[in-house]
């Protein structure tokens, strides 16, 4: 592998917002929630890793699935569900 | 909850501020006062803030860009950007 630099906190917290927000342009609660989760979930169980390249090799995978969830997000929005999930209604 | 009103007051931005990070799953809410700091008082970490400062633009129909949203670090700051905005409804 070459040798690439590890990213810059502020670089990977910039890919952490950037895949929140696509997860917010999902409709479908399921999805939105499920991308958020495993954003989250990613980042945390990588927070710590050993050496650059582990790092920027994560880096790597989370820019990827970025451009997935985009991509997924207009796909998802020509689906829309007709109606919202029982999780989204407020309690009366 | 959310206001109709195009000015918000002072007090409505503290208070939807403070409900925001007490609805956080990892905030004690007994710690949530207007003047604490994410990470020294709440015990939360930079991938929380990033969640919190998310959250709270949500709240107010926000979108705050990457450079003032990595500033923002405490409750005075979040309350200080959102008062400061104009389009915070």
């Amino acid at each position: 592998m070459a040798a690439v630099a590890a990213p810059t906190r502020a670089e990977a917290l910039s890919l952490f917002r950037s895949l929140l927000r696509t997860a917010k342009q999902f409709s479908d609660y399921n999805i939105r929630e499920y991308t958020r989760r495993r954003a989250a979930d990613a980042f945390r169980e990588n927070r710590a890793l050993p050496d650059a390249p582990a790092a920027a090799a994560a880096f790597a995978e989370g820019k990827k699935q970025l451009e997935v969830a985009k991509r997924q997000a207009v796909v998802y929005s020509l689906y829309a569900p007709k109606s919202k999930s029982v999780m989204e209604l407020k309690v009366q | 909850m959310s206001s109709h009103d195009a000015h918000l007051t002072r007090e409505e931005v503290v208070d939807r501020v403070l409900d925001v990070l007490k609805s956080h799953p990892k905030v004690d809410p007994s710690k949530v006062t207007p003047e604490a700091h994410f990470e020294k008082d709440l015990g939360l970490d930079s991938l929380d803030t990033v969640e919190v400062v998310m959250a709270i633009e949500e709240e107010f129909k926000l979108e705050i860009p990457d450079k003032e949203a990595d500033k923002i670090d405490s409750l005075p700051l979040a309350i200080e950007y959102v008062a400061n905005h104009p389009m915070a409804g």
